[in-house]
């Protein structure tokens, strides 16, 4: 696990609002957090310990602003915070090699990547996007290619 | 013939669409012929579906390189900084890693290339810095050529409406069907009074030559035909070859120089192959022919040329005037976006790429060359959410999400690539420092297109939007583009044609100058690379040239 129990329930609130739950699914109930670990510990290995790390300054941003972890905000506080370290307006200190808005930035991809993409990429249960905005691959029942 | 029998008539490097239709015509023609790839034989079930890891969206990975760690290249950006990069960054400017090569996963437009497209030096001059040339041949010594690849590979299309370059013959299937957004952007094209039409592809739109139809699945470019229906050297010509029992295909194999004698001319290779075809233990291996023929696209085959300098040959095969590597080039996109108005819910059906104008590939006022534009393929929801969105939308939270769902299936694009105005500082070159997983000096990527380039691709963007404007989208934008190095899928100008040593690496049937025997069929000949995709012309290139081989060997 390349997350801590802190950095992880930080990670999953920041989900919860960068793709969140309205008529249709969010990022949560599609699995999108889990995308994220898989990449982690996999493909982006060599990334886990800086986003590990912001995820830490993401809690000690909202802890400096509010006295509370980011997972306890109300969502319009994580929104506040959200669009403040899309500009670099932080209260606490960042590490320059990995500004919070690269990181809000690169959280913000990853979550769209674990969404919208193909459902055995983990992060798209059941094609619940896919349903949402009209697309299907209508790919064969049976492959004829060889 | 077994792997052991070591000397042939003819060695191809390459099974992609240059190596495998110059493996079909000279098997037929009674050679017997050693193919040699660097990829796998990938069926259908091994390259995945996935969003993230295929050619137009590669971001952990691709669905065709097994082995990335071993064959890196190294980047130098417009700054001249220098990195390693690996097959799924962009910078190193992939192509699929398998038999059949680029065209196993390619968007399948199969177009000519302009009669004018041959002589952009004479048309138009030649910008200072930029090596703009002529090529050595005509339209007309191409045609026939085109010909028979839009026949034996199989292209549909429709002759009566595409008409920009003359032809004798029908296309061998009918055109591919209308879309949904294609009858909008007909409406545009017929209000600004522009020629529109249905692209050609290589795509069996009814059965053909023993395999089936689209099944107009909606994940098609980047990925694996379902259906087999996706035409390429790898269904049509590359079988012929196998059948005629005279073809040794072998795979993951690692050509690491052509072998020459005093004279010049080519005698073999040295390669790395598995020691049985499914082991991780390779050797080096040695094959003699007659002929040796390179099609491993246009950075592999100019690797090649600059790995087999020879005490005759110290700059590298070929590189007598200092052409091979570069004039590197691909394709400028300028790529435009916009929205249908609201209502506009119909998605298209695949492949997607439906309506075209070539009205933009010349005589555009105080611009050299231009464009063929196009609409694209299905769009994937990751890709349109990456790069089909309004700009100024937010990029996460309720609204971007509520976009999406609203927005999807309104989204209409048009792109088109531009031909590039070549430089002679784009280039290939061997790494002094990186080297392969067998220990070769790997590629080195440096320079840019010409300024020329981005001037075309400027005024090709602004035709774009007007048409999207013209067609009823509410909503239109794009980007300006950067000044960078372009090479990619479209790769070719490495060694290109000339009559005169000179001023290129190869005759203008693709001969090597000064290796009577050694041969090019793939992009690396293309003096420039037309304002179209480059397939066909490829195509027709090694079908002329395994021609003049089988009539002269």
């Amino acid at each position: 696990m390349p997350l801590t129990p802190p950095q992880l329930e930080a990670l999953r609130a920041l989900l919860d609002r960068l793709i969140p739950a309205d008529e249709f699914p969010g990022a949560l109930a599609a699995g999108t957090d889990q995308f994220i670990l898989q990449l982690l510990i996999h493909a982006c290995a060599a990334e886990a310990p800086a986003i590990a790390q912001s995820l830490t300054h993401l809690d000690a941003e909202a802890s400096e602003r509010h006295d509370q972890p980011f997972a306890a905000l109300p969502t319009a506080a994580q929104d506040a915070l959200i669009s403040d370290l899309e500009q670099n307006r932080t209260a606490t200190p960042w590490p320059a090699t990995f500004p919070a808005a690269a990181f809000i930035n690169r959280l913000i991809d990853l979550a769209a990547e674990g969404f919208y993409a193909d459902p055995a990429n983990g992060g798209n249960c059941d094609g619940a996007s896919w349903r949402m905005i009209g697309y299907d691959p209508l790919l064969p029942a049976r492959p004829s290619a060889p | 013939m077994s792997a052991a029998d070591s000397t042939y008539d003819v060695i191809i490097v390459g099974a992609g669409l240059g190596g495998g239709i110059a493996a079909g015509v000279l098997a037929e023609a009674g050679q017997r012929v050693l193919l040699l790839e660097r990829g796998r034989d990938l069926r259908y079930r091994d390259i995945p579906g996935d969003h993230l890891r295929h050619h137009r969206l590669s971001l952990y990975g691709d669905n065709t390189t097994h082995e990335p760690a071993g064959h890196p290249r190294v980047f130098v950006d417009p700054q001249g900084h220098s990195r390693t990069v690996f097959p799924h960054e962009a910078d190193y400017h992939n192509n699929a890693l398998t038999v059949g090569g680029g065209a196993r996963i390619w968007g399948m437009q199969a177009w000519r290339f302009h009669p004018d497209d041959f002589r952009m030096s004479s048309r138009y001059g030649t910008p200072a810095g930029s090596s703009l040339a002529d090529w050595p041949i005509a339209y007309s010594d191409l045609a026939p050529f085109y010909e028979r690849a839009e026949h034996e590979v199989g292209v549909a299309g429709d002759h009566t409406t595409t008409d920009y370059a003359p032809r004798d013959r029908a296309f061998p299937l009918p055109p591919v069907p209308a879309t949904p957004t294609g009858a909008w952007l007909a409406r545009g094209a017929a209000k600004l009074g522009w020629n529109a039409f249905t692209p050609p592809l290589a795509v069996n739109t009814t059965p053909y030559l023993g395999r089936a139809a689209c099944v107009q699945c909606r994940q098609c470019i980047g990925f694996a035909c379902p259906t087999d229906a996706r035409n390429g050297s790898h269904n049509t010509l590359l079988p012929r070859a196998l059948a005629s029992g005279r073809c040794t295909l072998i795979t993951r194999a690692h050509v690491a120089r052509v072998l020459t004698d005093a004279s010049g001319r080519a005698h073999g290779v040295e390669y790395f192959a598995p020691t049985t075809p499914d082991s991780a233990q390779t050797e080096r291996r040695i094959a003699h022919a007659t002929t040796i023929i390179l099609a491993g696209g246009a950075i592999e085959t100019a690797r090649l040329l600059l790995l087999s300098a020879s005490p005759q040959h110290p700059r590298g095969l070929g590189n007598h005037s200092d052409h091979v590597g570069r004039h590197l080039q691909g394709h400028y996109y300028p790529v435009v976006s916009g929205l249908l108005p609201v209502g506009f819910q119909n998605p298209n059906l695949g492949p997607g790429v439906s309506i075209a104008t070539t009205q933009f590939n010349h005589g555009n006022p105080g611009i050299i060359g231009g464009a063929m534009l196009a609409n694209d393929f299905v769009k994937l929801p990751i890709i349109f959410w990456r790069s089909h969105l309004p700009p100024e939308l937010p990029r996460w939270g309720s609204a971007n999400k509520k976009a999406m769902r609203e927005l999807y299936l309104r989204g209409i694009d048009l792109r088109g690539p531009v031909q590039e105005i070549p430089s002679p500082d784009s280039r290939v070159t061997l790494d002094p420092h990186v080297r392969d997983h067998f220990g070769l000096p790997v590629t080195r990527l440096s320079g840019t297109t010409h300024p020329e380039t981005l001037r075309t691709a400027e005024f090709i963007r602004a035709r774009a939007e007007d048409w999207l404007r013209a067609a009823g989208a509410e909503r239109v934008w794009s980007s300006p583009m950067d000044l960078r190095l372009s090479a990619s899928q479209h790769q070719a100008g490495t060694a290109r044609l000339a009559a005169d040593p000179r001023d290129g690496v190869t005759d203008p049937f693709g001969r090597v100058h000064g290796h009577d025997n050694l041969w090019i069929t793939d992009g690396s000949l293309h003096v420039t690379n037309g304002g179209f995709n480059p397939a066909l012309t490829i195509m027709a290139l090694a079908f002329r040239a395994a021609a003049k081989i089988a009539a002269t060997t």
